[in-house]
């Protein structure tokens, strides 16, 4: 499975939903078949709850988790 | 060039253009706010996006491909709704359980259709309606535990809830929505009818085999793997002693007993799986009482793995002791039986034969295994002695009358295998104990024998009534023989005669002698005397007789003795006469010549074995011919006096061998078939101890003469007078006594006087009188030295042959000779 990384620190809200949304719509075949993994790193705290909010919305499995100094959205392929 | 106008009109275009555009960015502006706003997060602010990148980012476009997605996403899970949605509609009508679901005022907002089953089947319009009318039939909900769901937003459950003669377990459950109200409640009912009946099935059948397993007689007890009880009943309690209390604390090899090894590794096979099926063992009380149990144990499995052994078992010590009581007893019957001395057969009802005792055994010829299980008919086959007919089986009329038959006289069992025995019988019906007959019982006894005693012992008393009477004929005959002999002899003696007197006296002599030989056996055939014994070799005697009786006969004679065969002590003379007798008939028996067969062996006879003879050892002589036979109507008339069926016999011959035989305490007995020819058997003791042989002394031909005063007694006169001649004759002084009385007053007067007799001669019996056995005393009495000399015509008297133990001096036989007497008298003088 490829993780694409995609490095949106410092970009606040709704730039980081927008951002995470545009790559998640141009992966969208991959991330069905289950060939990649999204990963955006952010250190906006509002971008914790709409991205994985959005993202569930959307069908997709979700998973942040807290680095040092930024949060790890996991974004992938969810139970369809 | 550009007009102004036209810098104007493309200025004030520009502005529009311009104020068009702005309005186009803030319309775009709003619409991505608000769709941000509809993805939860904030709008954006100016300084995030300017105009130009807003339109370059473009996110609208990305919003809306995010709602293509979301909505995708809705439409899938909205699928997956419906199907749950329907799934949960079949799960709600096909539960087993009744489902309810009522709003706060208990209306029905929906049922399923187990719950319209239970209540209100085929009913309709039910949706809207107060429950409580159509589920518990009331006109309200007052008492409804259920009301408390919406009241305490609570479970509510009711257990055993009896409904319309049902029981139910029912709980109800609130229904909350997001606003935390309680917008409805389900009800499920489930009906535990069936399974209450069933606990209530469960508890009674419990109870029974609860009430059997504490009530049952028989021990029940359940054992662990290791030994320990798991549970006994009240009857193993109460057998073993041990309160319920101390159970726990025992195992199951505190009850075996000690010397019960097999029951230990018995019961350790059981409890690695094996399955040793019935048992009998002994188990040891509380108070160290031996018990005899019986029973079964099975090994009890959990998932092919044993658990436990379960064990029931029954005191059988009682049982036990009666077993082996009614065993020995019937041991001690069986050998009982066996042991009788008669035949017994016993048949149940149809006669078929159960029982067979040893002699029977033998009697019958059949075995036990043999006839049991046969028809008695078979094995009890009887004739009638005489007719030869086929007897009444008296076991089937004792069976049919139901009383006791006694069988005729005259029956012969004829055995399997030909042998034939008189019998005597009586059969008994058995009866039980409510008097019905089962079978018979017949007891039976071989009785050959003691008919043959019977008639022996008829036929010799018959024989020694007539010896009385012969005895008492020949004594007096020999009396009479007496005065005609010693007459004779006196005449030719004192004078001397012509020849032509002295033959005829020799024939008259002649003629008397015959009659004396005459006398002489019937006095010994007669009760006169026993035989004068001396030991004697019988092989010897039969050659001597044989030799002389065969000479010039036209038989041929072989004979056969032991080479060891015994002594016998017997009056060489008479048995002689008895082996001429008998010898002379086989003789007689064959006119046209054969041969005799003499033979004499030793045999045995043990107790019972021969009727009529003491136990000992005997010579057994056996003379055989093969004459004419004696038929069955004689022969049991031979040993008869007078009885003869030859012209010429004078039917003493062996009726004297009999009485002869029997006074040497011996047997005669005959076998014989017309045709085919007789066998006599003699069997005479054999010595034990030897006899001396007396001496005889001298003899010499002239009468012995000599002096002296005699004492003669004898009842007869002829007898005295004639002695008395004899005696003056040879130099005597005689005197005369007719009795014993007599003698004894002449004899002591003549002692007192002073001239006492040298001797006295005194007839042995007086009839009706004191004869000399008596007087003997009587004059021994007044002089023991009285010389007395016994006479009779009784020459095998025991007197006569052992007189010096009587007190005689000497003896001389009867009729009285001159020389015999002369001897005797001279010499017992002499010894003066």
């Amino acid at each position: 499975m490829n993780l694409i990384k995609f490095d949106i620190r410092s970009q606040i809200c709704p730039a980081t939903l927008l951002i995470a949304l545009k790559e998640i719509n141009r992966h969208t075949q991959s991330l069905e078949e289950g060939t990649v993994k999204l990963v955006f790193l952010t250190d906006n705290r509002d971008a914790l709850t709409t991205i994985p909010e959005s993202v569930t919305n959307m069908g997709y499995s979700v998973n942040v988790i807290k680095d040092e100094n930024c949060y790890s959205i996991e974004v992938s392929g969810g139970e369809r | 060039m550009i007009s102004e106008d036209e810098i104007k009109r493309l200025t004030s275009q520009n502005a529009e253009l311009q104020r068009k555009y702005q309005a186009s960015v803030r319309y775009i502006r709003d619409k991505v706010d608000q769709l941000l706003t509809v993805m939860g997060t904030s709008p954006l602010k100016p300084e995030e996006l300017d105009d130009e990148t807003l339109i370059g980012v473009d996110p609208i476009g990305i919003i809306s491909n995010s709602f293509v997605q979301i909505l995708r996403h809705l439409h899938r899970t909205n699928e997956k709704m419906k199907i749950a949605t329907d799934e949960i509609k079949a799960i709600f009508e096909s539960a087993g359980i009744g489902i309810l679901v009522i709003d706060g005022d208990m209306r029905v907002l929906e049922y399923n259709t187990m719950l319209a089953k239970h209540f209100f089947d085929g009913s309709s319009g039910i949706i809207g309606q107060p429950c409580y009318k159509f589920v518990c039939r009331l006109e309200d909900a007052k008492d409804c535990p259920f009301m408390a769901i919406f009241k305490a937003g609570e479970s509510v459950h009711q257990e055993k809830w009896l409904l319309h003669n049902r029981y139910y377990n029912v709980v109800g459950t609130p229904v909350i929505n997001d606003s935390n109200e309680i917008t409805m409640a389900v009800v499920v009912y489930v009906d535990i009818t069936e399974r209450i009946r069933k606990d209530e099935e469960l508890r009674q059948s419990e109870e029974k085999y609860r009430d059997l397993f504490e009530n049952a007689n028989d021990i029940i007890q359940c054992i662990g793997p290791d030994g320990s009880f798991q549970y006994v009943n009240r009857a193993w309690n109460e057998t073993l002693g041990y309160g319920s209390e101390e159970v726990s604390d025992l195992t199951i090899f505190d009850i075996i007993h000690p010397e019960c090894d097999d029951c230990r590794s018995e019961f350790k096979t059981v409890v690695f799986g094996e399955k040793p099926g019935r048992i009998e063992t002994k188990f040891i009380t509380r108070d160290r009482r031996e018990i005899i149990v019986e029973g079964n144990i099975n090994n009890i499995l959990d998932k092919d793995r044993v658990v436990g052994t379960r064990g029931i078992f029954r005191d059988i010590t009682e049982r036990k002791r009666a077993e082996e009581s009614l065993a020995s007893e019937k041991e001690r019957l069986l050998v009982t039986l066996r042991s009788i001395g008669d035949g017994v057969i016993t048949t149940d009802i149809t006669g078929t034969i159960v029982l067979i005792n040893k002699v029977a055994e033998n009697l019958t010829g059949w075995s036990q295994q043999e006839a049991a299980g046969r028809p008695i008919l078979e094995v009890f086959n009887i004739i009638d002695e005489k007719t030869r007919l086929k007897a009444d089986n008296p076991v089937c009329r004792a069976l049919k009358s139901g009383e006791t038959v006694e069988l005729e006289n005259h029956t012969i069992l004829v055995a399997r295998y030909g042998a034939e025995r008189v019998i005597a019988d009586s059969v008994s019906p058995i009866m039980d104990t409510r008097s019905e007959i089962i079978g018979a019982v017949l007891v039976f006894r071989d009785i050959t024998e003691k008919k043959y005693m019977e008639y022996r012992l008829l036929k010799a008393e018959k024989i020694e009534s007539l010896g009385v009477l012969a005895g008492g004929i020949a004594h007096d005959f020999n009396n009479l023989l007496s005065g005609i002999l010693g007459n004779i002899d006196l005449a030719r003696t004192v004078y001397v005669l012509r020849d032509e007197v002295n033959i005829m006296l020799s024939r008259a002599e002649k003629a008397t002698l015959m009659a004396i030989d005459l006398t002489s056996q019937l006095l010994t055939f007669s009760k006169g005397g026993a035989p004068i014994k001396k030991m004697a070799s019988i092989s010897d005697l039969i050659k001597c007789s044989i030799d002389f009786v065969l000479r010039g006969a036209s038989v041929r004679c072989e004979s056969y003795f032991s080479p060891d065969l015994w002594q016998v002590e017997v009056d060489e003379g008479q048995i002689s006469q008895v082996i001429n007798n008998l010898v002379i008939n086989a003789v007689q028996a064959m006119p046209e010549g054969g041969l005799i067969l003499v033979s004499a062996e030793n045999v045995i006879v043990g107790q019972s074995k021969m009727q009529g003879l003491k136990e000992g050892g005997y010579v057994k002589i056996a003379i055989k011919d093969e004459g004419v036979g004696i038929s069955r109507e004689n022969i049991g008339k031979i040993f008869e006096p007078y009885f003869t069926t030859k012209q010429t016999g004078t039917g003493l011959g062996l009726a004297t061998a009999y009485s002869i035989i029997n006074n040497h305490h011996g047997l005669i007995d005959v076998e014989s078939r017309v045709g085919s020819g007789t066998v006599f058997y003699l069997y005479l003791p054999a010595l034990e101890g030897t006899v001396e042989s007396k001496a005889e002394p001298p003899t010499t031909d002239q009468p012995a003469t000599g002096r002296g005063k005699i004492l003669l007694m004898d009842d007869d006169a002829i007898v005295r007078e004639t002695a008395g001649d004899i005696l003056k004759h040879l130099g005597y002084d005689v005197a005369f006594a007719a009795g014993g009385h007599d003698a004894i007053q002449i004899y002591k007067k003549a002692l007192e006087d002073g001239y006492g007799f040298d001797a006295v001669i005194m007839d042995l019996t007086i009839p009706g009188g004191m004869g000399g056995k008596e007087a003997i005393g009587k004059l021994l009495e007044i002089d023991p030295a009285v010389r007395a000399i016994v006479s009779s015509g009784y020459s095998s008297d025991p007197i006569m042959a052992n007189h010096i133990q009587y007190g005689f001096a000497g003896v001389v036989a009867k009729p009285y000779k001159i020389q015999n007497l002369g001897e005797v008298v001279n010499k017992i003088i002499s010894k003066v």
